[in-house]
């Protein structure tokens, strides 16, 4: 093992998806086949890889010492003005990420294999781009580097969105991507001023993250400059998490997209604004974050009963679940801006578990409608009779997600809330323990709600009646548009007693997911203790400013609370 | 002797002219069908000639001729953008138009190339004039072969329309920069840019009062001049109808080289509130105040500009009005450049030296807002001119038809955004191409067009980066323009995105002709390879850049002209 070094390991990792995308798209003239044969090829191979990497980084003690794993350092942009770097890098906070873009982007591989059949060359080598993308956001350790890796994810969505999408596809793409990029460009600029207030205030020019988190905690940054940074980050962060009110282009994405593209979006995009929190706001603006800390918090439990709510009275099935996104995204900012220790490593084991959750959800959505053409609600009934298999993992993703105990979504769910719960009970004034107390157990009335919602939908369409979708109504929205469907399968639609159930690929792409759901939900020490010095560190300056904060400030009034920020600014 | 040297300085525009008259000449006595095959082999002996010259660091001034970094990359950006654009032109360059049937007349003729390159001799001229006068005289020089371009295209009413629009503002716009140049004449009394630079920045209170009152109709009237060239607000809105009228190739010029010219003219009346010599510390109050006047007039017009240009661009369905709404927004861009070269020169001027010098390196990256612009200019040229090269390479398409439907209409020149609907099935390597250089455009990284908006971005975060944000501080300005630039950018990606969803989301059956001749398409891969090399490694353009921007914006000693070790042709 001493040969292959980890430096050339991360990099082979990262590479590997690209390669695997140009050999895909040689094999083009070899039929549907080959093409999608290479890309599960490529893909399992890239989380075998990815697998052994975070071994290697679990088995190694300078992991644990919060020091870069397999740090890489190129020269990209440098000599000059710019002194940018392709620096990569694994630490805590990226490491279930990294794992995880790995492992979903075998789903996105596998749920695709009969649903993608036209211009499958380009589908297919767009995956594996996007899987190298995300892969490269949470191993990039240079302000630019994690920029481009973070826009360029955009592109080949945007692609996956357009084409191989469903009806409204055009407008859902163009949406997803102006949306984001509003957004991420004040991000860009809020960054740009933070690696300016570092040149000011050290005399030399870096891009480098840890360079300016040290920076940063050396020369804090005035509090009004902090804050404006903030929010400059805010924009890009909120709106790709989405925290609510940002969150209008999600459905119609998610809806839209074809399954393979949910998946990877629900299951790692959306979490690339939670981790822009994680590794930009919170070490780098800790004053700024303690200010925002409550607001967002009380955002993070508007998004979950909104969307809980909308939820509700979904009558489409993708769409269900897109809402059931954005409030279970809810838990994370309510965990992450808790800023407790138990809440913001459950909301950063949450971010994991919502990723296998919600991708196995859409995965299953997918296959629904390849077998009967509609995701409407009312047309699906008594799928268990037909499909048991589908139903049983279904079930375990929605117990996943409504956190029962025994399966991941259930270690998430209570650490955020212990940790809420905590939030309100430690050091705070008692105009805020009541604002804590009040919104946390509104949380947990969201819980009930994310339970109702899914088990009404799992109950309509699993169960009950064995209903026949209208012919007609799947084919409709199916004509006119390039998308493949196995009609094969819809043949034998007349007899119910005729079973389709799970097929090969489709286990491929589930199995894995179920293993996680079960490992980490009965186990989830072997995820939270890797991580946990990395995600404490990480946070321990906006916990000891919100402290700070709290143990001075009168918090009698709400509203006044930021125009007395100034004075207490100076302190640290 | 003198003159001799001149001469040798000048050669690349002699060459150029030279090789003009060979077009003109050959093409009507001699029968030369291969206009634009003249044009290109002058082009690049002209660009063999220019790498010879004297560029790095030295500045050498011969009469009305200055010979810097600076003249050297707009001389390098004129002849290479020059090159690219000859192709676009030409059709298929080894077949004349004549010798093609009348319905094929894409390719151009003699007098097109001849024309071509004399306008590219003025826009070199341009460059290295450091007098009003030779500057007033290259401006003309690419505005008169632009109406004889224009006018050669006039086949139907909307390119008749075109020429003469262009013209009369064209016209309105040099004669209001002429006024702008004989108020400055009236300033300082001679028209040699360095003589007006010192008497703008002369301590002298005669000459100081004098300044005071006419600079603002000065500035303002040559600032104008330079809008209509860079297409931006207040004389922006020809572009549209001038562009739509005309060929794709005419509007590739139109929308990449007076650009340029206008990026120079706004460059040297910067300059000219600059100290040339570092160890001078009392500027006059005029130029602190020249500085101050451009800084602000600049700083609006880009604020102004890129937000018209692209809320525009969101309406257009014609392709090439929408690139031509999109050639005003990135004129506000490179606005915002030269706004941040003005107002660094004037915290520069406004304080003592020794202070600049010694905070200069520590607390800030130092990129100047010139560099910004000269590197955001080449990556915007780049793709413009390969988005128009594609175009003129697709020509036409068939418009959908079946046998029962009668007989099969003639071909549709590509004109509208739905024109190119699904042509990545059709056409998959113009498509890709096309995608490529409208999501550079964009700024998307890592393309060259994100490296230009960051650099851009980066200069005005910097302006005054040590005082505190106040209303109406020279800080704030900037940091609200930074953030205009980001929001135009992504109300930009709105309408880019449109291009690329009808060429990928979009499926056809109309099959595309491609017939606009294969030099187009040269163009349009040679375009791909530039794009892909400066994705990859932007630096030795950013170099260069920096070279360019630091000579024309920053104190640099003026360096004895040694005229020796210049070679001869």
């Amino acid at each position: 093992m001493n040969g292959f070094s980890p430096q050339s390991h991360l990099l082979l990792v990262i590479l590997t998806p690209l390669i695997g995308a140009v050999v895909a798209w040689l094999l083009g003239s070899r039929g549907l086949s080959a093409v999608r044969q290479s890309a599960a090829v490529t893909s399992l191979a890239t989380l075998f890889l990815a697998g052994w990497l975070v071994l290697r980084y679990l088995g190694d003690g300078a992991a644990a010492a919060g020091i870069p794993y397999a740090r890489v350092e190129v020269p990209w942009l440098t000599g000059g003005l710019f002194d940018v770097r392709l620096a990569l890098g694994l630490d805590g906070l990226s490491l279930w990420m990294f794992a995880l873009s790995a492992l979903l982007s075998v789903t996105a591989v596998f749920v695709s294999w009969e649903a993608v059949t036209e211009r499958a060359v380009g589908f297919y080598s767009l995956l594996l781009v996007l899987e190298a993308a995300m892969l490269g956001v949470f191993a990039a350790r240079d302000v630019l580097l994690f920029y481009v890796f973070f826009e360029f994810t955009l592109v080949p969505l945007f692609f996956l969105i357009g084409i191989w999408g469903h009806e409204e596809r055009r407008k859902a793409a163009v949406k997803f991507f102006v949306y984001t990029l509003a957004g991420s460009l004040l991000t860009f600029l809020g960054l740009l001023a933070i690696v300016l207030w570092n040149t000011s205030q050290t005399g030399t020019v870096t891009f480098d993250i840890e360079s300016l988190t040290d920076a940063t905690l050396a020369h804090p940054l005035p509090l009004a400059a902090e804050m404006a940074i903030f929010l400059a980050l805010l924009a890009g962060f909120a709106v790709k998490v989405p925290i609510v009110p940002l969150h209008t282009w999600l459905p119609l994405a998610h809806v839209e997209a074809p399954t393979g593209g949910s998946v990877d979006l629900a299951g790692v995009l959306l979490k690339i604004g939670i981790y822009g929190f994680l590794r930009f706001s919170m070490p780098m603006l800790p004053e700024a974050t303690a200010i925002a800390a409550p607001w967002l918090f009380a955002l993070g439990v508007v998004g979950i009963l909104y969307g809980a709510l909308v939820a509700l009275v979904q009558t489409d099935l993708k769409r269900l679940v897109a809402y059931s996104s954005v409030s279970h995204m809810g838990y994370v900012v309510m965990g992450l801006f808790a800023l407790t220790p138990v809440a913001v490593e459950g909301a950063n084991l949450q971010l994991v578990n919502h990723g296998l959750a919600s991708a196995g959800l859409f995965a299953i959505v997918g296959m629904l409608y390849e077998r009967f053409h509609t995701r409407s609600i009312a047309n699906l009934g008594g799928v268990a009779t037909k499909a048991p298999w589908l139903a049983v993992f279904f079930l375990l993703f929605t117990f996943s997600s409504i956190g029962l105990p025994g399966l991941n979504g259930f270690v998430g769910e209570f650490m955020i809330l212990a940790g809420s719960f905590q939030r309100a009970w430690s050091g705070v004034s008692p105009a805020w323990q009541t604002f804590y107390l009040t919104l946390s157990l509104l949380a947990v009335v969201g819980v009930v709600l994310g339970a109702w919602y899914m088990l009404q939908a799992v109950q309509r369409v699993f169960f009950g009646p064995s209903r026949e979708p209208p012919r007609g109504a799947g084919h409709g929205h199916a004509a006119g548009h390039g998308h493949g469907h196995s009609h094969g399968h819809g043949q034998g639609l007349a007899d119910p007693a005729d079973r389709c159930d799970i097929r090969w690929h489709e286990v491929m792409a589930l199995a894995p997911l179920a293993v996680f759901v079960l490992w980490i939900g009965l186990a989830p020490s072997t995820f939270l203790a890797p991580v946990a010095p990395a995600v404490r560190a990480t946070t321990d300056a906006a916990a000891g400013a919100f402290a700070a904060r709290m143990a001075v400030a009168p918090a009698t009034d709400i509203v006044s609370e930021p125009s007395a920020s100034p004075p207490l600014a100076a302190a640290p | 002797m003198t003159s001799l040297q001149t001469f040798a300085l000048l050669s690349p525009e002699i060459v150029l002219v030279a090789a003009a008259l060979v077009a003109f000449l050959g093409g009507a006595f001699a029968g030369i069908r291969h206009g634009w095959l003249v044009a290109l082999i002058g082009i690049l002996a002209a660009l063999s000639l220019v790498g010879g010259q004297p560029g790095d660091g030295a500045t050498v001034t011969s009469g009305g001729i200055r010979i810097d970094a600076f003249s050297t990359f707009v001389r390098w950006a004129v002849l290479g953008t020059g090159a690219l654009l000859a192709l676009v032109q030409s059709g298929d360059i080894f077949a004349s138009a004549v010798s093609r049937g009348p319905g094929l007349h894409r390719g151009g003729t003699c007098e097109e190339a001849g024309t071509f390159l004399v306008m590219l001799a003025g826009l070199s001229l341009v460059g290295v004039a450091g007098d009003l006068v030779l500057l007033f005289i290259g401006l003309e020089l690419v505005s008169i072969p632009t109406y004889v371009l224009l006018a050669l295209k006039r086949t139907d009413a909307r390119g008749q329309e075109a020429a003469l629009k262009y013209f009369f503002l064209s016209l309105i716009a040099s004669a209001v920069f002429l006024y702008g140049a004989a108020t400055l004449y009236g300033i300082a009394g001679t028209t040699s840019l360095q003589g007006i630079a010192t008497a703008i920045q002369s301590p002298a209170p005669v000459s100081s009062g004098m300044a005071t009152v006419l600079l603002p109709v000065a500035l303002g009237m040559t600032v104008v001049g330079a809008a209509f060239r860079l297409a931006a607000v207040p004389m922006h809105f020809y572009a549209p109808d001038v562009y739509e009228g005309t060929s794709p190739g005419n509007a590739a010029v139109l929308s990449t080289l007076p650009k340029l010219a206008g990026v120079v003219m706004l460059g040297r009346l910067l300059a000219l509130g600059i100290s040339a010599e570092s160890e001078t510390a009392g500027v006059g109050p005029a130029a602190v105040a020249h500085l101050d006047l451009f800084w602000q007039l600049t700083a609006v017009l880009a604020a102004v500009t890129m937000t018209v240009g692209n809320v525009m661009a969101l309406w257009q369905n014609n392709l090439r009005r929408l690139l031509a709404c999109s050639s005003i927004a990135h004129a506000g861009y490179l606005l915002v450049g030269i706004a941040v070269a003005a107002a660094a020169a004037a915290t520069q001027a406004g304080q003592p030296l020794g202070d600049v010098a010694a905070s200069d390196g520590r607390w800030t990256l130092a990129l100047g807002g010139m560099t910004a612009t000269l590197f955001y200019l080449a990556t915007y040229m780049l793709p413009t001119a390969g988005i128009f090269g594609a175009i003129a390479y697709l020509g036409h398409r068939w418009p959908e038809w079946t046998a029962t439907s009668g007989p099969r209409p003639p071909r549709e020149e590509i004109t509208s955004v739905g024109d190119l609907d699904g042509l990545a099935s059709t056409n998959p390597v113009a498509a890709f191409a096309i995608a490529l250089f409208v999501l550079s455009l964009a700024g998307i990284p890592p393309l060259p067009g994100f490296w230009g908006k960051l650099t851009l971005t980066v200069s005005a975060l910097e302006v005054d980066w040590t005082s505190p944000v106040a209303l109406g501080s020279r800080r704030t300005w900037f940091l609200s323009l930074a953030v205009i630039l980001v929001l135009n950018a992504a109300i930009a990606a709105a309408y880019y995105l449109r291009i690329i969803a009808a060429m990928y989301f979009k499926s056809t059956k109309r099959g595309v002709q491609a017939d606009g001749g294969l030099a187009g398409g040269l163009a349009m891969l040679a375009c791909v390879a530039l794009v892909i090399l400066i994705t990859i490694q932007p630096r030795s353009l950013l170099a260069a850049a920096t070279r360019a921007g630091k000579t024309l914006t920053s104190p640099v000693p003026l360096a004895t002209a040694d005229l020796d070790t210049i070679p001869r042709p």
